[in-house]
């Protein structure tokens, strides 16, 4: 037939690169890889966003692992496993230590924290169009290369509609179609009911923030909408009733850290650490602010005056927080205890 | 050591490595799996390697499945193996090949035939036609209804 000259394959399977090219080893090293926006070059960039912080930078992270905590009891608390005989060794103070240290390692791999990235952009992008092919079938046809070692970012999953256009999947289809020839595990085709707005509230109200977001993991990509909506939601909840500890010691600790400082909503938390007594990780909490909003007064009269500690966190109360009155009582509360502890 | 592989496998003269569709499932619920075998071997016998695979159903989201292993089709073409037709318009639809001709063919007859019974039907409608052209009619529009039952996709 003279209709269709020359192959097709010229245009067609043109890379479906998102820019962010992901191989597919253990989750230890899916996250390590450089994820997010480039925090390197904005040398040339206009005053306004020069050193605008990414949430995988180094100075970022240790002042987010550093609030975290490390409390090995919550940590390697008893999951749901098979029912096992405890087991009992004996040892001496140095295996005491070692197996203490080698302990403390492997909760830092626990805590690895999880990424944070914008939403990512629908794809609409059409490979071929063959009307002629319009009304002879009623059904679509997804095609998916199922190459075992390309990366599931740079995938080639198409579909052809009915009206004949063969268009590249959108990202819901692309992620059924991975799941489907690729089972993760932990992963369901269809996202389970916990998920919807209702069914949260419920959960919230249990306090089973930390398994909610276990389970949005496990299920959604981190540049998904449903994951970013999730992880906002449980966020919020937590905020709005200053249920803080839930999080401490878990690997999402750093995530809500990041969205709160973002929004500039600290006081809260800010309160939460002072009443346990954790001035260390309230001056990370602020220094991380300043590095977020450089322009803010208490960022600048901190410059100057160079403050530390609970002057810091007086500095930043009268600036820039709105929850003034309870930060001062808290921090009255601390000093007294201070006191009182101090003169026995 | 005696060595006796190459005398109980199974050797073709002359024949070739196709890759085709192989029937599975189960009782009206078929499913197929792309495969690379050789040209004499049963429909569903051994084969050299799973390519793909094709569900001809559709699932809850009106979609039919198709799972093509690229590399290795890429792999199986370069070593001479053929394709067969249900293979090549399915590879057609996804474009990895130009539309196969038969897709396009059957696809302009359906329009062909469908143009003519609207055709039909609206001179049926309208009182203008004569009898004599009716009867004439007749027989060349039941001919094309018998052919529109066999239409498939591929």
């Amino acid at each position: 037939m003279a209709g269709f000259g020359a192959p097709r394959w010229r245009f067609l399977w043109r890379c479906a690169a998102s820019p962010l090219a992901l191989r597919r080893p253990g989750r230890a090293l899916l996250w390590s890889r450089g994820y997010g926006q480039d925090a390197g070059s904005e040398a040339n960039k206009k005053k306004s966003d020069v050193t605008k912080p990414c949430f995988m930078d180094e100075l970022v992270q240790s002042l987010l692992s550093k609030m975290t905590g490390l409390d090995l009891q919550k940590v390697f608390r008893p999951i749901k496993q098979e029912l096992k005989p405890p087991t009992y060794k004996l040892m001496t103070e140095k295996q005491l230590a070692e197996a203490t240290r080698k302990a403390i390692e492997e909760a830092k791999e626990l805590l690895k924290m999880p990424p944070v990235l914008s939403e990512r952009e629908p794809i609409d992008d059409v490979l071929a169009e063959d009307r002629i092919l319009e009304g002879t079938e009623t059904i679509k046809y997804v095609f998916t290369d199922t190459t075992y070692s390309t990366p599931h970012r740079e995938r080639f999953i198409v579909v052809r509609e009915p009206s004949g256009v063969l268009r590249k999947a959108s990202w819901e289809e692309r992620d059924r179609m991975i799941q489907v020839y690729f089972p993760r595990e932990g992963r369901k085709l269809v996202p389970p009911p916990i998920f919807k707005d209702e069914n949260l509230k419920t959960v919230f109200r249990e306090d089973r923030h930390e398994e909610v977001l276990n389970l949005c993991i496990a299920q959604f990509e981190p540049d998904s909408a449903d994951y970013i909506r999730v992880h906002h939601q449980t966020y919020e909840d937590i905020d709005k009733h200053a249920k803080y500890d839930l999080l401490r010691s878990t690997r999402h600790f750093g995530g809500m850290v990041w969205y709160l400082v973002n929004r500039k909503k600290t006081d809260g938390l800010l309160i939460d650490m002072i009443q346990r007594n954790l001035i260390d990780d309230a001056t990370c909490l602020i220094n991380l602010y300043h590095m977020l909003h450089p322009d803010c007064q208490s960022a600048k009269e901190v410059k100057e005056e160079d403050a530390y500690g609970v002057d810091l966190i007086k500095v930043f109360m009268k600036t820039e927080s709105k929850k003034v009155g309870y930060i001062e009582l808290a921090l009255q509360a601390y000093q007294e205890a201070l006191a009182s502890s101090a003169a026995l | 050591m005696v060595h006796l592989a190459h005398l109980l496998m199974k050797n073709y003269h002359g024949g070739h490595v196709a890759i085709r569709l192989a029937l599975g499932g189960c009782a009206n619920r078929p499913f197929f799996r792309i495969v690379a075998a050789h040209n004499k071997r049963a429909r569903d016998g051994k084969y050299l390697e799973q390519v793909g695979c094709y569900d001809p159903l559709p699932n809850s989201h009106n979609e039919k499945l198709v799972g093509l292993n690229i590399e290795r089709i890429k792999h199986w073409i370069g070593c001479g193996a053929h394709v067969t037709k249900p293979v090549e318009k399915l590879l057609g639809l996804s474009g990895f090949f130009p539309l196969h001709p038969m897709t396009i063919t059957n696809a302009e007859r359906l329009r062909k035939r469908r143009a003519l019974k609207a055709e039909t039907a609206s001179e049926e409608e309208t009182p203008g036609c004569s009898t004599e052209c009716d009867q004439n009619y007749l027989p060349t529009i039941l001919f094309f209804q018998k052919i529109s039952h066999r239409t498939s996709p591929l």
